[in-house]
């Protein structure tokens, strides 16, 4: 039986909040609880079940491959095969997608927990982590596979992998948490973003080589943040292209300042979701 | 911590909610709404505002069982929300003094797709539980909820309503509050399951604990409260015992 007797005060509050990270950690737990939930129900009623996680990246970059690689027969850096090339891109981006497009629609989807029931409601957007983390862990195993079979050894710079992994997460994640926040109130955002994240495909170096980019429109490119971040991904992961030193530094300060700005309009705008979700 | 202070105390509470209209005369007036919603992140124009509860305080004191009523719309869920954290208020203030747990809802807190066995680590962990706690409370819960072994590995979207009732009400009993806060939470069950209900809620109401509910069910009141709080509009009409509350509520009730 627990004796001590907390007091709590329920008032209103505005403006900015700090985020309560006590209180996220009394609520582990529900973090990997909400995790096992996400994959425990993800693949029910599918008959190839986790198998998509594979396929889904593989059929993508067998697409790529044929339309980049043969159609328009651009060139993979450094002799490396297109579908090892795009792969590698897919893996990172699809870190990145699927992150925003999760932590994005937990709060819809989660209306009847967020209106029912008291809980950190930044654990949601948290718990989506684990299971594109999950993926990314079985579709690496694939991308190891591909560079054995097409004899491709991994340089150390494959120690700075998990660093960019990082990054490309929380940028996702910032960008998630406020929309996810904004989607609450307009409903319009859940429309939008798929446009949004398929322009970005396209607009990052996943299908191709940043290089490949002609100068005069370099500046533009490589304002998207995603744009360093696949560049040294791929580059510790094949050894393609040099590392991109200015473009990382640049990616990871925007980062940085997306994930906290993302995390405190979350913040500010937690306490309506009830009222209007 | 001391029993002086009251478990429950709620001073002046306000809560309005905003009722938006989206309804614009032309694709153009649309977008400058759209665009004036953007800019400034709320619309000024299209919205009017329902006051909820209206300036209401009380208290309750440790080991105390109340019983709101009030016909539907009054408020009553609203305040229990409140107290249950889901909602802020718009100004006042409620305290509470120990562990708080609610049953807002039938079935609130489950993942239907989950089975009932999968269903009580969710429930209880996002209730605010260890995972280790509620499997040190498991055997407990299972216990009290009576459902078959084989009903527990069904997803939960499957249990009929009262099933549901069983397993929720089960976990929610099976949390160590101090101050449970009920909402309509008796009315499925079967009379068995009820008399068993009837039976823990007395338990906790020797053993110190305090309830707070909501319920339509006047002999339910009768039976478990020990002073009643009518809602009307938003406004507490009344705060005293319960025949005598029970008595006015009733003839206010039927001349509507």
């Amino acid at each position: 039986m627990n004796s001590s007797k907390p007091t709590l005060s329920i008032v209103p509050t505005s403006g900015w909040q700090a985020i309560n990270l006590p209180e996220l950690w009394q609520f582990r737990d529900l973090l990997t609880t909400l995790a096992q939930r996400d994959v425990k129900l993800r693949y029910r009623q599918t008959s190839l079940g986790v198998l998509w996680v594979i396929l889904q990246p593989l059929l993508a970059a067998g697409i790529f491959s044929f339309v980049f690689g043969k159609v328009a027969k651009l060139p993979a850096p450094d002799g490396i095969p297109y579908l090892v090339f795009s792969y590698a891109g897919l893996l990172a981006w699809n870190a990145f997608s699927s992150t925003l497009t999760k932590t994005s629609s937990c709060l819809l989807q989660n209306a009847n927990l967020v209106s029912k029931v008291y809980f950190p409601r930044l654990a949601l957007p948290l718990s989506t982590v684990f299971s594109t983390l999950i993926d990314f862990g079985v579709a690496f195993v694939v991308m190891i596979v591909l560079m054995l079979v097409n004899h491709i050894a991994p340089t150390l710079g494959i120690l700075l992998l998990p660093v960019w992994l990082l990054l490309i997460v929380l940028l996702a994640l910032g960008v998630g948490l406020y929309a996810s926040a904004l989607m609450v109130s307009y409903r319009d955002i859940q429309y939008v973003l798929p446009v949004v994240t398929q322009f970005l495909l396209y607009a990052s170096p996943v299908a191709y080589a940043a290089a490949l980019v002609p100068a005069k429109y370099r500046l533009i490119f490589e304002i998207n943040p995603l744009t360093g971040l696949l560049e040294a991904f791929r580059w510790s992961l094949l050894g393609t292209g040099h590392f991109p030193l200015a473009a990382v530094s640049y990616s990871a300060i925007i980062t940085v300042v997306v994930f906290v700005a993302g995390a405190f309009s979350f913040k500010a705008m937690e306490r309506k979701f009830a009222d209007v979700i | 911590m001391s029993l002086l202070t009251p478990a429950i105390e709620v001073t002046d509470m306000v809560k309005d909610f905003r009722v938006y209209h989206r309804t614009f005369a032309s694709l153009k007036s649309h977008a400058a709404a759209l665009a004036k919603t953007l800019v400034r992140r709320e619309s000024h124009t299209g919205f009017e505002t329902r006051r909820a509860l209206n300036g209401v305080s009380f208290s309750v004191g440790h080991g105390e069982a109340v019983a709101l009523v009030g016909r539907n719309g009054s408020g009553k869920s609203t305040l229990l929300s409140i107290l249950s954290r889901i909602y802020l208020p718009t100004s006042g203030e409620a305290r509470l003094n120990g562990r708080m747990m609610s049953l807002l809802e039938l079935g609130a807190g489950f993942d239907g797709e989950l089975t009932g066995n999968q269903n009580i680590f969710f429930n209880g962990v996002i209730l605010g539980l260890s995972e280790d706690a509620v499997a040190a409370r498991y055997d407990a819960i299972l216990e009290f909820a009576e459902l078959d072994r084989q009903a527990m590995d069904l997803p939960v979207r499957m249990y009929s309503s009262g099933m549901q009732l069983r397993l929720g009400f089960a976990i929610a009993v099976h949390l160590d509050a101090e101050i449970l806060l009920i909402d309509e939470g008796l009315a499925v069950g079967d009379e068995g399951f009820q008399e068993k209900c009837f039976a823990k809620i007395e338990e906790f109401k020797t053993q110190g604990k305090t309830i707070l509910m909501v319920t339509h069910e006047l002999d339910h009141i009768e039976r478990l409260a020990d002073r009643v709080l009518w809602l009307d509009k938003g406004v507490l009409m009344r705060d005293g015992g319960v025949d005598e509350v029970l008595a006015e509520y009733r003839q206010g009730y039927a001349h509507g």
